[in-house]
């Protein structure tokens, strides 16, 4: 019986092993590659050289489309910040039934094919004039990241003690001197969360940037797509490396402050 | 020092939840600077009474008036309420300093003066050392206190205290009741207390307001309500009492004529406050007032069940003919065997007659 079970859990961990490496090695393949000396893809790399990071920053398009990214994440995260607050405080604020429309709303997006997003977008954008450019880019990007903030916030929120809210009140603070001493503190911890999701969301978004993005707001990840359907050189493992690289320090350093945050304010960690 | 103390108006209030009746539509009168207790079960209506006063639920109808200002419709912010909290609600990111200072900076009250009212409140609460310390820092027993200061620094024309004590120990309870009735000694404000703890109630209160059912069934001071409950619910809820079945013959006259059931023989006693008919009632007589009778004396026979000892008290339990049990408590008599048959007489100036409890 105990040896059944033990060699299935075994099996389970072998399985899980498996699976865990096909799904992160191909991610991490990029890194060697970028440091390859030879022209053209080859893990192991036989001789190791930065060249291909020379070139890459080297080449102005390359410089020009990460910048691109950057702006893009930038204002995409200030966007969906901004929206995304509100929204989770007014959603807090409504009666069930309507909370979890409200809620469904918000995170359609997560549901509705990203395909069928970008083509409407594709047509908006360009009637309204802000196709190619950053802010729309980042606009579009928005729908995307706010179902993170608001989810991020909405945790934080219900975390709150409305009896702290109701005490500043009775101490005769006005509604937005309660949101700027009690909620916001209060909401630091999803706001940081929800900021890092929606910037690595919006920096290495793909399908509604090929779309939308045009010459004027050329991100990152559509350079790269367009480069690797024209040659397969070492450039793009650069760049891969490049995304990953920064997706993986903004995490770490938004869990910190998370977490510094959650400990001074003595609640839990939102992202837990 | 606020040189005037308000008043506070309770008018036809009333408040109800969908089907829940929260509060029927309810008077009362508290007097500047008097020191009320709302004592009551939970779901009582005394939270929802002390909620409407601070502003935070409106009521459904009727007027709540602090001093000749009627709040009614004013936002917490404008009625100049300090509340205390039964989990405190000390904003978690502020120093204990900040958190009493809040309510004067939101009052844009000048720095020199702001830093001189807080410390004064946080001395009165014992606590002046520790205004740069964290919150998280702070036992239940100092957060407390630090929400005490934080609400008394605004010189609230009204202070409302929601169950303060619920989450200390018992000990440390007792020692802030008296704490809470020493500051309210030195500088009486306008109070409304609410509790479930009778001994809380008794201990610092002024006058206390019994509720069930969303209404008040007896207001008065502590003394009052122990020696003239209108019935037996408040006799119930305050104090230790024993309830005795019996029958009135004639309540037509000043004194009330009536046999205890289970006991031949009829009594007498001056009739209370409540209006009794004849028929089924409750004599009521607190343990401190059953005696032994005397030899010749009628009485009631007993057998003694048991005898405690709390020091110099001996609290004796006895069961009744019917088989109630009854409790007498005597201060320095000798222990009565157990088993015994005694005979056993009420104080005739401290026993009442209650109507019956009729279920609500």
């Amino acid at each position: 019986m105990s040896g059944r079970f033990q060699r299935r859990s075994i099996l389970g961990e072998i399985v899980g092993g498996l699976v865990l490496a096909f799904l992160v090695m191909p991610i991490l393949a990029v890194v060697p590659a970028s440091v390859n000396n030879a022209s053209f893809i080859k893990i192991p790399p036989e001789a190791y050289s930065i060249r291909w990071y020379g070139q890459f920053f080297g080449d102005a398009s390359w410089v020009a489309s990460l910048a691109n990214s950057a702006e893009v994440a930038v204002l995409a995260t200030v966007f969906s910040v901004t929206i995304g607050t509100s929204a989770a405080i007014g959603i807090e604020r409504l009666p069930s039934g309507l909370r979890s429309l409200a809620v469904g709303l918000v995170l359609s997006p997560l549901i509705v094919p990203v395909i069928m997003i970008s083509i409407s977008l594709y047509y908006v954008t360009r009637t309204i004039g802000l196709y190619g450019t950053p802010v729309g880019l980042a606009l579009s990007h928005s729908l995307l990241c706010l179902p993170f903030v608001v989810l991020n916030v909405g945790v934080s929120l219900k975390r709150l003690d409305p009896n702290l809210v109701r005490a500043a009140e009775g101490l005769g603070a006005g509604p937005w001197r309660v949101f700027r001493t009690v909620t916001f503190p209060a909401i630091v911890p999803g706001l940081v969360g929800g900021a890092t999701f929606a910037f690595v969301t919006s920096f290495d978004e793909v399908v509604i940037s090929i779309f939308i993005a045009g010459y004027g707001a050329k991100t990152l990840p559509v350079k790269l797509w367009e480069q690797i359907r024209v040659e397969f050189t070492p450039v793009a493992a650069v760049a891969s490396t490049v995304i990953l690289g920064l997706t993986m320090v903004l995490f770490v350093l938004g869990r910190r402050v998370t977490m510094k945050k959650a400990a001074a304010v003595g609640t839990e960690d939102a992202w837990r | 020092m606020s040189t005037s103390m308000h008043g506070v108006a309770f008018r036809k209030v009333s408040k109800s939840y969908g089907a829940v009746t929260a509060l029927r539509p309810l008077d009362l009168e508290i007097q500047p600077g008097e020191f009320l207790t709302l004592l009551g079960p939970s779901g009582s209506g005394k939270t929802t009474l002390l909620n409407i006063a601070a502003g935070f639920l409106d009521p459904d109808g009727g007027q709540v008036v602090i001093g000749s200002r009627d709040v009614t419709a004013l936002p917490p912010r404008a009625r100049n309420v300090g509340m205390v909290f039964q989990n405190y609600a000390l904003f978690p990111h502020l120093s204990v300093f900040e958190n009493v200072a809040y309510g004067l900076r939101v009052r844009r009250v000048a720095d020199a003066e702001l830093r001189s009212r807080v410390d004064t409140a946080l001395t009165l609460v014992q606590l002046g050392e520790f205004g740069k310390r964290a919150i998280n820092q702070l036992s239940g027993g100092q957060q407390q206190r630090v929400a005490l200061a934080r609400a008394m620094v605004i010189e609230p024309d009204l202070l409302l205290m929601d169950e303060p004590l619920g989450a200390l120990d018992r000990q440390l309870r007792k020692h802030v009741q008296l704490e809470i009735r020493r500051l309210h000694n030195e500088k009486p404000r306008t109070t409304i207390y609410v509790t479930h703890d009778q001994e809380e109630a008794l201990v610092m209160s002024d006058r206390v307001a019994i509720m069930r059912n969303g209404r008040i069934e007896q207001i008065g001071t502590p003394l009052e309500l122990y020696d003239q409950p209108r019935n037996a619910y408040i006799a119930s809820f305050l104090g230790e009492s024993n309830l005795l079945p019996v029958h009135v013959d004639d309540a037509s006259s000043g004194q009330v004529g009536f046999k205890v059931e289970g006991y031949a023989g009829a009594w007498s006693l001056p009739g209370g406050a409540a209006p009794l008919e004849r028929g089924v009632a409750l004599l009521l007589a607190r343990p401190e007032t059953i005696r032994p009778a005397a030899e010749d004396a009628p009485g009631l026979e007993a057998i003694v069940e048991e005898t405690v000892h709390l020091g110099e008290l001996v609290a004796t339990r006895l069961r009744l003919n019917t088989g109630q049990m009854v409790w007498m408590r005597r201060m320095n008599a000798p222990p009565h065997e157990l088993g015994k048959r005694i005979r056993i007489m009420w104080d005739p100036a401290k026993a009442r007659l209650l109507p019956e409890e009729k279920s609500p």
